[in-house]
């Protein structure tokens, strides 16, 4: 476990994940109190790499349940095994006959049969689900709930349980209890509002993108070759495109492959034609990419201004 | 320190932010962990137990600063500017505070709290003092708060007459040793900088409380009224907040349609998907299967006048449908004003700004004439009606002004022979129907419901009464 706030920063520096102190404290007081975290921010800012980053960085197992509508309990806790179940009885039969041969009456032939149910509700043919997997981990987990928004209501409540008490009650079996308390990670898009109840059982964190500099730093570390001109260029047409009104804004990881689509080509700075024909990496829409080569251009000619010196030289140069 | 965290909690109530026990007892366990030392982290760790939603942030934010460095701040301010006035290094200004404490110890008799705190710049004690001060002053309103000013009154509950002759005496009493030079003279303006400084401190003091209430009630009391104010009035800012509201609305739209849809999901039980399901069990129904009702998607086709009379009211409605046209698959939606125009695509293409701007500009029809809402329906019904079914929903917005038109109310009859429902959505007070050339009572009876919509309450009330 962390045992600073700075600990944090270097523990998830050390997998690539660059964090700022919010964050970072956020996360520490997760693991200090044993309290789920709920990560709220736009799509795309990194609030499911943050789950797994965490487990990697405490080396701990990472369980994820990817949340839908209509994910049920049988989903994401556990089911029974029907048909390993139903092929056992088969095989079995024999077996089951010895312990009828001695029954007289029907009645008896039951009883016999419910003396031995517990071999058929046994751990054997349960099919743990993640939380279930969580609770009964023999080693402390990283339990990512992703995108709690998109299940529904009902699930969520029955999260509350789960998350305040950390055990989970299987009928046939009777209660199981946690070994570790699972480290939860929630995340949210804000699909939907999460319910109060929730929010009041976990540490609230915001993601939001990051600011230039901290945003070229993480380019420059998830992509080491791209020069610094790049860089700095990509992180300011960036968040000019952020403020447009979008679609689908560009996320970090989008904006990731872009840059590496970029050096991969070998271009150095956004003066290429060939950049508006990536764009396609970073922008998922007809109607955004159109409004992103605008921007681009407006941007280029802003740049045009500033230093109309600079690029008449390379011009000669080429 | 609790007591602090916990009054902060209060005034984040009092904000309108629910904050309950659990999570106040959140904050504790988190501050016993990080300390106090960092502002940053303490902010950080307070923000992160107390406040679940994202749009809480900001307000946060805002009440952290007046409430835990409000007159911290201003304090810091007076020091500086103390030094300089003085024209003392850091070390010197020391010094001199530490003579004065010397002094102090000699004078004879008690001194005040907040001469003593005055005097020794001691930063915490001072804050301490006038923030009671302040608490008990909003707590507890005095018998006569009507003929004081809060400054006045704030005087009087900490005693500012006696730190007066207090430091009097105490100059006095300087003069009287007889210090020589410089020192006495900047001891002697010490003084007098720290008597105004005191004022100024208060006013500000007073200045805090009263944004920090100004907050609680501005928040609230601006969301309240413009959900019941009329759209005719509405202001460009006004506009842009409802944006907000509208996409509020949308979502709650949806969650009921993704209620209803789930309840509808469940059927009967079916034998033949049963039987074969089961048959890798050996024909033992292990698995039920039920049969899925059919998911009828919702069709819309939303008329909207945009004429000039309902302008405001319109933009805000066009909005309105755009969000609809996002939430259902099929939504057709239609302008006119004498004319009508098809959006439904100019809808899709483009976002919620440029859309509605574009409908609104007399791109699509010709804004500038005058409404003939006959005209309009006729003309729908030639082009459109065949696309009206028994599953439509068919939503007219628009004042029912027609300029002594003919209604054509003909139209509406067969739409709501055929369609599921018409609904009419009038930004209009209903007590001016049928006044003028309003050509509601005509309208009215043919559909199914005929409301007034004037504000976003009534809305919200609409959208109870479409989606069951």
């Amino acid at each position: 476990m962390f045992q600073s706030v700075d600990e944090v920063i270097a523990g998830l520096g050390k997998q690539k994940y660059l964090c700022n102190k919010n964050v970072a404290t956020v996360v520490y007081l997760g693991t200090s109190l044993q309290k789920p975290l709920l990560v709220e921010g736009p799509a795309g800012v990194g609030k499911t790499e943050l789950g797994k980053v965490l487990a990697d960085s405490l080396g701990m197992e990472l369980i994820r349940l990817q949340c839908y509508e209509g994910l049920d309990e049988a989903k994401a806790l556990y089911e029974w095994e029907y048909a390993k179940q139903l092929l056992y009885t088969q095989i079995l039969k024999d077996k089951i006959g010895e312990i009828l041969e001695g029954a007289k009456t029907l009645q008896e032939a039951v009883d016999h049969v419910a003396n031995q149910d517990g071999v058929f509700y046994s751990d054997r043919f349960l099919l743990p689900r993640p939380l279930l997997r969580a609770v009964l981990s023999e080693k402390p987990v990283v339990l990512l709930i992703d995108e709690i928004d998109k299940s529904d209501a009902e699930f969520e409540a029955f999260l509350l349980e789960v998350l305040s008490d950390f055990q989970i009650t299987v009928p046939e079996i009777g209660t199981l209890k946690a070994k570790h308390i699972p480290l939860v990670v929630l995340t949210s898009n804000n699909s939907r509002e999460v319910s109060d109840a929730l929010k009041r059982r976990c540490l609230h964190l915001y993601l939001d993108f990051p600011d230039p500099e901290r945003e070229k730093e993480i380019i420059q570390l998830k992509v080491p070759n791209v020069g610094d001109k790049l860089a700095d260029e990509v992180v300011r047409l960036l968040h000019r495109l952020r403020k447009l009104d979008l679609k689908k804004t560009p996320s970090i990881s989008e904006s990731l492959d872009w840059v590496r689509a970029l050096t991969l080509l070998n271009i150095k700075d956004l003066d290429h034609e060939l950049v508006e024909q990536t764009m396609s990496a970073l922008m998922k829409y007809e109607a955004d990419i159109r409004k992103a080569h605008q921007e681009l251009k407006s941007y280029l000619a802003e740049k045009q201004a500033r230093r109309p010196d600079v690029s008449d030289d390379k011009d000669h140069l080429h | 320190m609790q007591a602090r965290v916990i009054e902060f909690a209060n005034v984040l109530r009092r904000n309108g932010i629910r904050v309950s026990l659990s999570e106040n007892m959140d904050a504790f366990r988190a501050l016993e962990l990080i300390g106090i030392a960092d502002p940053q982290l303490f902010r950080n760790a307070l923000r992160t137990t107390l406040i679940k939603r994202s749009g809480d942030q900001k307000s946060f934010d805002e009440l952290f600063d007046y409430f835990f460095l409000g007159i911290g701040q201003a304090l810091d301010a007076i020091d500086r500017k103390i030094m300089e006035e003085l024209g003392l290094s850091p070390e010197k200004f020391q010094e001199m505070l530490e003579q004065i404490q010397k002094l102090m110890k000699e004078m004879e008799g008690d001194l005040a709290e907040l001469t003593k705190a005055l005097l020794n710049n001691n930063r915490a004690e001072l804050e301490r003092l006038l923030r009671e001060a302040m608490q008990q002053e909003t707590q507890g309103g005095t018998p006569d708060s009507l003929r004081h000013t809060p400054y006045t009154r704030m005087m009087m509950r900490l005693g500012l007459d006696r730190v007066q002759s207090e430091i009097e005496r105490f100059r006095g009493m300087l003069q009287m040793l007889g210090e020589n030079g410089e020192d006495l003279q900047n001891v002697l303006r010490y003084l007098d900088e720290r008597m105004r400084d005191l004022n100024r401190l208060l006013r500000e003091v007073i200045q805090q409380e009263q944004r920090k209430q100004g907050a609680e009630l501005r928040d609230s009391s601006q969301r309240g009224a413009l959900a019941d104010k009329s759209f005719s009035f509405y202001t460009e800012d006004d506009i842009r907040r409802m944006n907000d509201a509208v996409a509020r609305l949308a979502q709650r739209l949806k969650n009921r349609l993704s209620v209803r849809r789930k309840k509808a999901a469940r059927g009967r039980f079916d034998v033949k998907a049963t039987l074969r399901k089961n048959m890798q069990y050996g024909g033992v129904p292990f698995l039920i299967q039920l049969d899925r009702r059919k998911k009828t998607k919702p069709q819309v086709m939303v008329l909207c006048d945009i004429s000039d009379s309902v302008l405001n009211a319109s933009r805000f409605m066009l909005q309105f449908v755009y969000s609809i046209q996002d939430l259902y698959a099929k939504v057709r939606s239609f302008v006119f004003v004498a004319e009508i125009g098809e959006v439904t695509k100019l809808f899709e293409e483009h976002d919620i700004q440029t859309a509605v701007e574009t409908a609104l500009k007399g791109d699509v029809i010709d804004v500038f004439s005058h409404s003939n809402f006959g005209r309009a329906f006729e003309q729908f019904h030639r082009n459109f009606f065949a696309s009206v079914t028994s599953k439509t929903t068919v939503l007219v917005i628009g004042d029912g002004r027609n300029n002594y038109n003919r209604p054509n109310e003909w139209v509406l009859r067969e739409v709501k022979q055929k369609a599921k429902q018409l609904i009419w959505l009038n930004p209009e007070s209903r007590m001016t129907w049928g006044i003028g050339d309003s050509e509601m009572p005509r309208y009215a009876p043919h559909c199914h419901i005929a409301e007034e919509c004037r504000s976003i309450n009534q809305l919200y009330k609409i959208v109870d009464l479409i989606v069951p």
